[in-house]
């Protein structure tokens, strides 16, 4: 057994700790603690008026012998000394939370983990059910503040309490609707929700996340698809999960529960919350919760959805399409129809391995539901061989990649693409063709060598900045090491005869654009271009 | 895309590129090259329409001049300055011939 496996010691400290007693509640602390070995203690300061210099030496000595002492309740006057002595940075030092009670009051919102209740004019208090709720109001905390330093528009809890046995964290009131209300009652919205909806979204997208601030969802989904693989005939389990290894990485932001009731509208602004479930990954991962929401979890009962969203099935079901629609920002009807299979491969696992761990009461209700999601993910999963789509993710601060076969045939496309991305800015003819040329050329070598024979993706990222002007673009592929800039320029000065017919497509690029560097890393090539617009 | 307008006379073919000679036209451009060039004495190109030039484009012109070099001549007229400053760059403007 370890040591975090033990459950700690409590030990509770009350009224004044001087130099008059602190010999005495030494005493009586190590009488408590007697024989017990090196465990976790917990000293609860709830009682705790005054701690002098004698008493905190005494804390000291305990820390020492039980290094993984940590004190709670201690109340504002308490915990300032502890602050200014230094022992909050050498021990674990929790405040006292404010108490509130919700008894009697309104409860505005519901979710799985716990209810929303107004409690008083201008504030609301989220309560937890699980046992951990501190552990996961503080992840939640951290999580919305650095969604908000990284641009995402969220409301911030702006103090925990104690709520009964377990916590709660207060939110001033917002005077909003959830999007599930406006669609539930303002059905001539439909469109502005799924505009503002998407463009929520791919804002989200488009944020990269520092390393090691967010958990990875791709590893999360593996685990709840690794639990439930075995349930499919035929080896099928092992194809998904190999699919699900072989979706690409990702340090772009995802929300991780991105439906209509956890998005709002606050006077003319729109906000998102519910950020406990933040993550990093390919945007397919968000896709599957959306589905989940709209269609997946109701599939065998369309009422669910007029009970949790508090709108139709069928207002649903369009949502979840027209969202996809504009997310994809296509109309190719076999595109949308293409990554909405994909995205009900994965809801479908996930759903499955959701109900075989929450049952339905009725389990005839349970076990329909699961054979119902398992004949269509069994379906689905004989027909696809990749869970990966290509996507283009832009947002109004001038970053956007597309993520695409590298095949000739995608060159069009590409250049497309990053004409799209500059026609905000004044790109004069000629640096918009040489910037066409090198994106021409660097395309084309990944499509020709990365994988050859086989093909596989290429990203291509767009970024202007500054003053003067500049553009920069990266490409990365997963295909051979290859660094093109080790390639010697051909002699230029050789005539006709002399000169071979290949070996121009860097040699170009380099005369047309600034600046190019290449490096390898994660198993990526990396070539960077930048060009200054005149 | 790029449309070639090709006419035949005497020996002498003209060529007239209307478009993008990129990656994905220069085959093209390749196959009615090979088309024209046997026995032909004069091959002229006409680039006044001729709006972008990549290096798969460059490779179809130097097979073509190479060609040209052991049966007669080739002339690449009209050309636009965007386009001209790739035939600087590259040292094809010291390979070809160029009629403005």
């Amino acid at each position: 057994m370890s040591d975090n496996s033990m459950s700690p010691v409590k030990v509770s400290l009350s009224g004044r700790i001087d130099s008059g007693n602190a010999a005495q509640t030494e005493q009586s602390i190590n009488e408590q603690l007697a024989g017990k070995g090196n465990i976790p203690v917990v000293i609860d300061a709830a009682d705790l008026a005054y701690i002098s210099s004698a008493g905190l030496r005494v804390i000291l000595r305990i820390k020492k012998s039980y290094p993984q002492l940590k004190i709670t309740n201690v109340n504002s006057e308490v915990y300032e000394i502890l602050e200014m002595t230094g022992f909050t940075e050498i021990m674990d030092v929790e405040k006292a939370y404010r108490v509130v009670s919700v008894e009697g009051c309104e409860v505005i919102g519901e979710g799985f983990n716990g209810k929303v209740y107004r409690i008083d004019k201008d504030n609301v208090v989220k309560t937890y059910k699980n046992a951990d709720a501190l552990s996961e109001i503080q992840h939640e905390r951290k999580v919305a503040k650095l969604a908000l330093i990284l641009g995402v528009p969220t409301a911030i809890s702006y103090d925990v309490v104690r709520v009964g046995d377990s916590y709660g964290s207060v939110f001033e009131l917002l005077n909003s609707r959830s999007f599930s209300k406006i669609l539930a009652t303002e059905p001539d919205k439909f469109d502005w929700c799924v505009d503002e909806y998407v463009k929520m979204l791919k804002k989200i997208h488009s944020i990269t996340v520092p390393k090691g601030e967010l958990p990875s969802i791709k590893e999360k989904t593996l685990k709840s698809v690794l639990r439930m693989k075995d349930s499919l005939p035929n080896g099928l389990g092992d194809k998904l999960v190999k699919m699900i290894e072989d979706i690409p990485e990702s340090d772009h932001m995802i929300h991780g529960d991105y439906h209509t009731k956890n998005i709002v509208l606050a006077g003319d602004e729109v906000l998102v919350i519910d950020m406990d479930t933040l993550s990093v990954g390919h945007p397919i991962f968000d896709l599957i919760h959306m589905y989940n929401a709209y269609v997946g979890y109701s599939e065998y009962d369309p009422q669910i959805v007029l009970g949790f969203q508090g709108y139709s099935s069928e207002v649903s079901r369009k949502f979840w399409h027209d969202s996809l629609r504009a997310y994809l920002e296509t109309d190719d009807e076999d595109r949308i129809a293409d990554v909405d299979r994909k995205v009900r491969c994965l809801s479908y696992a996930g759903l499955i391995d959701w109900e075989i761990r929450h049952p339905d009461a009725d389990a005839q209700k349970a076990n329909a539901t699961i054979e119902l999601w398992k004949t269509r993910l069994i379906d689905i999963l004989q027909t696809i061989d990749t869970l990966d789509f290509e996507i283009g993710i832009s947002d109004a601060s001038g970053l956007s990649e597309l993520n695409i076969d590298a095949t000739t045939d995608n060159l069009e496309k590409v250049i497309d693409f990053v004409n799209s991305r500059l026609e905000a800015v004044d790109c004069s003819p000629k640096d918009c063709m040489q910037l066409d040329i090198a994106v021409e050329e660097i395309f084309v070598n990944i499509a020709n060598y990365a994988y050859a024979p086989e093909t596989g993706k290429a990203g291509v990222r767009v970024e202007v900045s500054g003053n003067p002007v500049t553009v920069t673009i990266t490409f990365t592929d997963r295909g051979v090491q290859y660094d093109p800039l080790k390639k010697e320029d051909p002699d230029i000065t050789l005539s006709a005869e002399e000169r071979e017919i290949g070996g121009l497509g860097i040699f170009l690029t380099k005369k047309v654009i600034d600046y190019i560097s290449y490096e390898y890393k994660d198993g990526r090539n990396i070539l960077t271009l930048k060009k200054e617009l005149h | 895309m790029l449309n070639i307008a090709k006419s035949t006379e005497n020996g002498k073919a003209i060529l007239s590129l209307d478009g993008r000679l990129d990656t994905v036209t220069a085959p093209d451009f390749d196959k009615t090259v090979r088309e024209v060039i046997t026995g032909i004495t004069e091959l002229k190109l006409d680039c006044e329409k001729l709006e972008y030039i990549s290096s798969a484009g460059l490779r179809v012109l130097l097979t073509a001049q190479k060609i040209m070099n052991t049966q007669g001549v080739m002339k690449v007229c009209n050309v636009n300055e965007t386009v001209m400053e790739i035939f600087d760059v590259t040292g094809f403007s010291d390979i070809l011939t160029i009629e403005n």
